[in-house]
């Protein structure tokens, strides 16, 4: 992992509790700007609430109870509301999974982007519409003077991303959280709005926070990669590195569960028995344990912390060293 | 659009129109009103003399195309007991029920939104507390008892206001909160609801992400988005006003159409009941083809697709 440059946004130790389980256990990583961490894991493992936590926007019943959110020098984790509002969709920008719902159905795009741009710049409403009708084009979105008039029911899944990424940078935020952003869109519409993200990085500098389950992606646009695991890191690695020689074994059961071209036509899909344990049945050892094939005793009773295995690739497993095992019984 | 709009006159008109036959078919049911026109010795000749003079001893059909004739005329017959056509008694009547049912809306709509967005958004305060009480009270005592409440407690006790006749604003101002009161409830819980629902939706998380505060979301995206459910309820209750001022009316002797009906029920006065019930169900259709075009006005997805 790139620590040499200056992260710009380095998240500590972060701790959210839901009922008194710790659903995000110590998770660290950080991200340099103009770079991509990807968070990856299933469905409740935590990765979303990591990035509501980043906004300040953590639902009622979750609580952060340790660890910093430090964007440069300044702790997000204990500013106030009135200050946090300044930094939302100024500093740190997201776009969600469903960018449909994510508008507001009665009110025009154009008037919700320039929204966002006027909530931060003390500008006349013609000035905002402007500089939202430029940010259409910079998104690529085809005659924008109509389109700013129109409401999100008349545009497509993948339009409505392109306006969500639009009020996400009007105001050139230096991270942009991205929360499952193509999951709801057809493969197609995908591969545009990856294209377009990797565009944004590279022109501006942007440091993206990209949450989602889809390895493809992953491989497609991450530097790094964090593999997490019922609220901990499993893993947290160059993105390389990580797809050529995995070091926990979720992470190498994981990328064996991913369907490969060349596998037979009706070949059974490799799937990682059993499910992930409810935050309430939380144990003391490692949470992968009851379903990794490599368990034994001590993963029962203790929980393993992160170690470094050289070149910024960290794994948080007692077992490094037996993953030769797995990757047999995987191919 | 122009479409939506044909539909919902096309519907309203239906509807009216089952109105106005569903009212005739109740009024035959009733029995024939000769009787009650005669003196109490009169002979079976004088009777069916009168009978054949009103038009009675036709088949039924016929007198329904007479009275379908008449409507479109506005012609609402008699009152028996005054001579005089039911329409203008009706008439004279009906401002003061308009301003009732107005000062009931205001009541309604004033106290009953903005107490539904304050227990939405303050869920867990003092003051939503509060206000949840007061709706439960407005839900839950019936209007009669309310009305004589009030007239016990600011009208003979207190002597704030004055306990009944009309004419001055402080008359109004008792009946319209007794009349309001149910209303009121009504409008505050769905506009709680309403807002509630809303402030699950991803478009809230997404408006706070991009730096507004919750309270600017809730006045720049939300309240409007709520506001569709509770236009249907506001169409509902402006019917739902005239039919309550019955009651109303008679408790704080008001001289509306409430208090006419009533009269007119107790000396069989056919003609004027029929004129009330047919106007309050105009009413009713009226409401909620507004209603409908309102939606449109609030709400896109209504006005550009269909």
């Amino acid at each position: 992992m790139d620590v040499a440059a200056n992260p710009l946004l380095s998240v500590d130790r972060l701790t959210i509790d839901i009922a008194g389980a710790h659903v995000v256990d110590e998770v660290s990583f950080t991200v340099a700007p103009g770079k991509v961490i990807a968070l990856v894991g299933e469905s409740g493992c935590g990765k979303s609430l990591t990035s509501y936590a980043m906004l300040g926007l953590l639902p009622p019943a979750a609580r952060r109870t340790e660890g910093r959110i430090m964007l440069e020098n300044v702790d997000l984790a204990v500013i106030s509301e009135r200050r946090f509002r300044k930094v939302r969709g100024k500093d740190i920008s997201i776009i969600f999974q469903e960018p449909s719902a994510s508008l507001d159905p009665l009110t025009t795009v154009g008037e919700q982007i320039a929204e966002a741009y006027r909530v931060h710049h003390g500008v006349s409403k013609t000035e905002a519409f402007e500089k939202a009708r430029q940010m259409l084009v910079d998104v690529g979105i085809p005659d924008p003077g109509r389109r700013m008039y129109q409401y999100p029911f008349e545009l497509s899944g993948g339009m409505c991303q392109r306006i969500m990424i639009s009020i996400a940078l009007i105001c050139g935020p230096r991270v942009l959280i991205a929360d499952e952003p193509t999951t709801a869109l057809d493969v197609t519409i995908q591969a545009q709005i990856l294209d377009l993200m990797k565009k944004l990085v590279a022109e501006r500098g942007t440091a993206i926070v990209l949450i989602t389950h889809d390895m493809g992606v992953v491989a497609d646009i991450a530097d790094d990669v964090a593999v997490m695991y019922a609220g901990r890191i499993a893993e947290i690695a160059p993105v390389h590195a990580l797809f050529r020689e995995p070091k926990h074994p979720y992470t190498a059961l994981l990328l064996a569960s991913v369907p490969k071209l060349d596998d037979a036509p009706k070949a059974d899909l490799a799937t990682i028995e059993g499910m992930v344990p409810n935050p309430s049945e939380f144990g003391v050892g490692c949470r992968f344990a009851d379903r990794c094939p490599l368990a034994t005793d001590k993963c029962r009773l203790e929980q393993p912390s992160l170690v470094d295995c050289g070149n910024g690739h960290r794994s948080a497993c007692w077992h490094i060293d037996r993953l030769a095992e797995i990757r047999k019984v995987a191919t | 659009m122009l479409n939506y709009a044909a539909q919902r006159l096309i519907q309203a008109f239906v509807a009216m129109f089952g109105v106005l036959t569903i009212v005739f078919i109740v009024m035959h049911l009733s029995g024939d009103p000769t009787l009650l026109l005669v003196p109490q010795d009169a002979s079976a000749e004088m009777i069916a003399e009168l009978r054949h003079q009103l038009g009675f001893d036709r088949p039924v059909w016929v007198q329904y195309l007479d009275y379908l004739y008449g409507l479109l005329h506005l012609d609402f017959g008699v009152s028996v007991v005054q001579r005089v056509p039911a329409l203008d008694i009706v008439a004279s009547r009906l401002p003061y029920t308009i301003q009732l049912a107005a000062g009931a809306l205001v009541v309604a709509i004033g106290f009953g939104i903005p107490a539904g967005i304050v227990m939405a958004t303050m869920r867990g305060s003092v003051i939503e507390r509060i206000l949840t009480a007061i709706v439960v009270t407005g839900q839950s005592v019936p209007t009669f008892l309310s009305g004589i409440l009030l007239i016990f407690i600011f009208g003979v006790t207190l002597r704030w206001l004055p306990t009944s006749g009309s004419g001055e604003f402080s008359a109004l101002i008792m009946p319209s909160i007794a009349l309001g009161a149910l209303s009121m409830s009504t409008f505050a819980r769905m506009t709680r609801i309403s807002i509630i629902d809303e402030l699950g939706k991803d478009y809230v998380r997404a408006g706070r992400a991009r730096g507004l505060s919750l309270g600017s979301v809730v006045v720049r995206h939300v309240l409007r988005n709520a506001a569709i459910p509770v236009i249907t309820i506001a169409a509902l209750e402006i019917g739902n006003l005239l039919a309550g001022a019955v009651i109303i009316e008679t408790v704080f002797a008001w001289p509306g159409i409430g208090q006419l009906a009533i009269q007119s029920i107790q000396s069989r006065d056919f003609m004027i009941v029929q004129v009330i019930v047919l106007l309050i169900s105009f009413v009713y259709v009226l409401t909620s083809v507004l209603a409908d075009f309102v939606y449109a006005l609030v709400d896109p997805r209504i006005r550009l697709v269909r």
